[in-house]
């Protein structure tokens, strides 16, 4: 009876040592479903930031954190309203009125013009004159400006790229007159109190 | 006799010198010449500014625009100043008939001129003409601008809060609102704001009256 209890065993331990045959693209399988399942650093960084966690928070602690985020917002509100930013109250995205001096005021006029040789900016400012006020390429190229100082009022004028391209502002508004086919933009220079 | 002809073509010399313009001197042919010296002389008979209608002409030759299109662009020019002065009074000053003459050109008529006139001619009227011209030229239809510029005007605005309506408005338009109605709101934004800053409300609300103009600054 001892004698087949021991032939049994040592039949099934020999079954469970026999090599057992595998698949040879197996191994492969395995590995490519392991770095499948692998979540990456953005994803652990994303399951981080969505996954629904629960903190504990005081009341006062809640409000506080509340009014907090009012007043960011009350902020930032009032930042993007008109004559809030600060030095440079920019009429148009062309035209920037940098500082005064004396009665006039000193406008940036700006043109993105990567292919031109040479820009100028003609106006009632300086009749009309392309050789008057050129204007200068930026290091990087493409972005011309030149800084005028301008008496307030309204003022018409216009961009000459390589002396015969004649083109309006783009970040300004077209004056309602145009007398001779090449529209002209028109800055407000001053809004000074009265 | 004889002294007084020779004292006659001294004056008619002095005053052909005085038509010339030192800018326009040579650049014209003749004919033109004489089309624009005859418009700058009875601008300045007038009593309008002539600097507006050298301005075109330099602008037009610049432009290399057609002598005809020049002259016709100084005489309607002219006819403009002559239409604005008669709205604003025969004491306008020279910027207030530039800027009525081009609130003229974008739409506006002189009952407009005379009305804004008469309730901002001490602030001046530069600004807000050229705010109603802006607009216009904006999108923003030429009723509703008028009604605007003289809706702020009655409520005491400055020159500030014309030009800080004309970014606001310029702003909405790029944000996509409609013309006219970011004009019609902004207004309403800065009349409200003007009450708030101890200034009259415009007519029209109840209970309330029209108040002269501020001397002080909306904002700094």
């Amino acid at each position: 009876m001892h004698d087949d209890h021991d032939e049994l065993i040592s039949r099934v331990v020999d079954e469970l040592r026999a090599p057992v045959a595998l698949d040879p693209a197996f191994d492969a399988r395995v590995m490519a479903a392991v770095r499948r399942a692998a979540p990456g650093r953005w994803r652990l960084a994303l399951r981080w930031w969505t996954e629904p966690r629960p903190f504990r928070l005081s009341p006062l602690t809640g409000l506080a954190s509340a009014a907090a985020l009012v007043g960011l917002v009350v902020l930032g509100a009032r930042a993007f309203e008109p004559g809030q930013a600060g030095g440079a109250a920019s009429t148009a995205p062309g035209v920037i009125v940098a500082s005064k001096e004396g009665g006039s005021e000193v406008v940036q006029f700006v043109l993105v013009a990567p292919q031109a040789s040479t820009v100028a900016v003609v106006g009632d400012f300086n009749d009309w004159d392309p050789d008057r006020t050129p204007l200068h390429a930026t290091a990087g190229g493409g972005v011309w400006s030149v800084n005028l100082p301008l008496r307030p009022g309204p003022h018409q004028y216009a961009f000459v790229v390589d002396g015969k391209d004649w083109r309006p502002d783009p970040g300004a508004p077209r004056a309602v007159t145009d007398d001779f086919g090449a529209p002209n933009s028109v800055i407000i220079v001053g809004g000074k109190s009265t | 006799m004889r002294h007084f002809l020779l004292f006659g073509l001294a004056i008619a010399g002095a005053g052909a010198a005085q038509a010339q313009d030192p800018r326009l001197e040579g650049r014209l042919d003749p004919t033109t010449q004489a089309a624009v010296t005859g418009v700058l002389d009875s601008a300045r008979a007038a009593g309008l500014p002539t600097e507006p209608i050298v301005d075109k002409v330099l602008e037009g030759m610049t432009k290399r625009a057609n002598p005809d299109r020049i002259v016709a662009a100084v005489r309607t020019l002219s006819t403009d100043l002559r239409s604005a002065r008669a709205a604003l009074g025969p004491g306008a000053p020279e910027g207030d008939v530039i800027a009525g003459a081009s609130a003229l050109r974008a739409g506006a008529n002189t009952e407009t001129l005379e009305r804004i006139s008469g309730v901002r001619r001490k602030a001046g009227l530069s600004v807000p003409l050229a705010v109603l011209s802006d607009l216009v030229a904006r999108g923003v239809p030429v009723d509703t601008a008028a009604t605007v510029i003289l809706h702020l005007a009655q409520g005491g605005a400055t020159d500030a809060d014309y030009t800080g309506l004309e970014r606001g408005v310029a702003r909405d338009i790029g944000a996509g609102a409609p013309p006219g109605a970011a004009a019609a709101i902004r207004a309403r934004v800065a009349v409200t704001e003007g009450q708030g800053n101890g200034n009259g409300p415009p007519p029209g609300v109840p209970g309330k009256s029209p108040r002269e103009p501020r001397a002080t600054p909306a904002r700094p």
